[in-house]
């Protein structure tokens, strides 16, 4: 099963915890300095390395740009790896939702994707899995600045500790930008995800630490895990806060959202993701109950332009189809829902 | 004191900030801190937008290289063949070595992003064995010294063979 189909905890604020550790091999260069044959090499040894654990492989460099872009929708490799390139690989177990993209910006890249708020047990698989590559590896290493990556923001411990958050109601009051500058202040960074530098698609945000060098993993998941677990109490807070007439029209457009996502035959990504917003929150209140917020998970990803379109016998030509294609897909996964 | 960046020029620009409880400090001349867009050319310090998000933009300014300094740039990486030049084109490194290559270069956009930081984290097993024994031989040598001044040489002997088996131990 894929993370965001698992149930998962704090699910009505958090979507996901991720772990990446950044990583390079001793006498192999970066960038566009490594050759097409060094990569070769680098993918080999790594699959030597991996041998014996549960990993599949899939070359990036061999797959069709809409099935490249599948991955990157999924989460499970980034638009970087999906454009690059020259030989590259994706690495995956899906038992600890471990996926290790080799030859992206750095050598490798070690991600633990995880359901909710679960980011010491996405470390922990990490870790484990960062032994296995030290032990066969020869990963590049300095006493003062740690592990050595193509650029130098990633320096130390390689870490990037996120958390995806759903938050409406700090999106409603106009919230985000103090966030942003209060996190800033320790050293953690907020940006809106599915439409960068905007107003963030369905309130969706990434939280991650910014500085990686001088703190122990330890230190920054800490840091993070404060962090998040002070913004999902004032989302909670705030979410409550409406009464009298203004719940009432909240509650009504919960509901039409549901009618609309239930029944429409034309969405564009953008009504969707408006729509999930205000899905979301109202099966975080309970006021939707024949839909869990998995569901609601797996239709985000599940309704992306490569995800909705790569097994398609004929896919759309136009935005108008896909959007009918759209419409299809989540009326057909609502219904089977509700009478499941 | 002298410009961190071309080491020519007297600083005249002085920038401190406390990342992991770390002081950083970087101190440039007027014209290398113009070039990175950190004071404006006509004079006077103009207010500095300095996000968190801005370090690369930071780290390529303070990487390119500068007018009036070029023996930086003559420097090549023996292990991938870049040049500082290089460097400050993209703000990313050519190899791993690159880092002890330019580590003079390197060391002012290094604390701008980190402070003045040393990694504390993970280490892969060799460098934690490095690390374990150096652990190891202080504590030692701190048992070592109350020794000789309680004038238990007998321990103090012991001790010193412990160090000397574990300074010879490789790693």
């Amino acid at each position: 099963m894929a993370w965001y189909q698992v149930k998962a905890s704090e699910a009505d604020t958090v979507i996901s915890s991720r772990i990446r550790l950044a990583r390079n091999l001793e006498g192999f260069a970066f960038g566009k300095r490594l050759q097409n044959e060094d990569k070769k090499t680098i993918i080999e040894r790594v699959e030597q390395a991996l041998a014996g654990a549960d990993f599949t492989r899939t070359d990036i460099d061999a797959l069709t740009p809409v099935a490249a872009r599948a991955l990157v929708e999924q989460h499970l490799i980034s638009p970087e790896l999906a454009s690059a390139k020259g030989p590259r690989a994706l690495f995956r177990c899906e038992g600890q939702s471990l996926y290790l993209m080799v030859c992206e910006e750095d050598h490798l890249r070690l991600q633990c994707i995880l359901p909710g708020l679960a980011l010491r047990d996405a470390y922990r698989f990490a870790a484990a899995c960062d032994d296995r590559l030290d032990a066969a590896l020869p990963l590049a290493f300095d006493e003062k600045l740690g592990y050595l990556t193509h650029c130098p923001t990633n320096l130390g411990t390689g870490l990037r500790a996120s958390v995806m958050l759903f938050l409406p109601a700090l999106t409603d009051h106009g919230m985000i930008g103090t966030l942003s500058h209060q996190l800033s202040k320790l050293g953690l960074t907020i940006r809106g995800i599915y439409g960068e530098g905007s107003a963030a698609h369905g309130a969706i945000y990434q939280v991650s630490n910014q500085v990686t060098l001088g703190l122990s993993e330890e230190d920054i998941l800490q840091k993070l895990e404060d962090a998040v677990e002070s913004i999902i109490k004032t989302e909670r807070e705030l979410r409550a806060k409406p009464t009298g007439e203004a719940k009432l029209l909240r509650e009504d457009r919960i509901h039409r959202a549901e009618g609309i996502l239930r029944y429409a035959t034309r969405l564009s990504s953008e009504e969707f993701f408006s729509l999930y917003k205000d899905l979301k929150q109202g099966i975080a209140e309970g006021l939707i109950t024949s839909i869990s917020h998995e569901t609601l998970n797996t239709l985000l990803i599940a309704v992306m332009p490569a995800m909705l379109t790569q097994n398609e016998a004929t896919p759309p030509k136009t935005a108008g189809e896909r959007d009918m294609l759209r419409a299809a897909f989540i009326k057909k996964a609502l219904e089977v829902k509700e009478n499941g | 004191m002298k410009c961190e960046k071309c080491n020519q020029n007297e600083a005249t620009f002085f920038y401190q900030t406390q990342i992991n409880g770390h002081a950083t400090s970087l101190a440039l001349c007027h014209t290398c801190a113009a070039e990175a867009g950190l004071v404006s050319n006509k004079g006077g310090t103009e207010p500095f937008a300095f996000s968190l998000g801005g370090f690369p933009n930071l780290l390529g300014d303070i990487f390119a290289p500068s007018q009036h300094k070029k023996r930086a740039a003559d420097a090549v990486c023996p292990a991938c063949g870049a040049t500082w030049s290089d460097l400050a084109a993209v703000g990313k490194v050519g190899c791993p070595d690159c880092y002890r290559t330019f580590a003079e270069q390197l060391s002012p956009s290094i604390r701008a992003m980190h402070g003045n930081a040393t990694h504390t984290g993970r280490a892969p097993a060799k460098a934690q064995a490095a690390r374990d024994k150096l652990t190891r031989t202080e504590a030692l040598k701190k048992e070592l010294k109350a020794a000789i001044e309680s004038e238990n040489f007998e321990k103090a002997a012991a001790l010193r063979d412990e160090i000397r088996a574990l300074q010879e131990k490789e790693v």
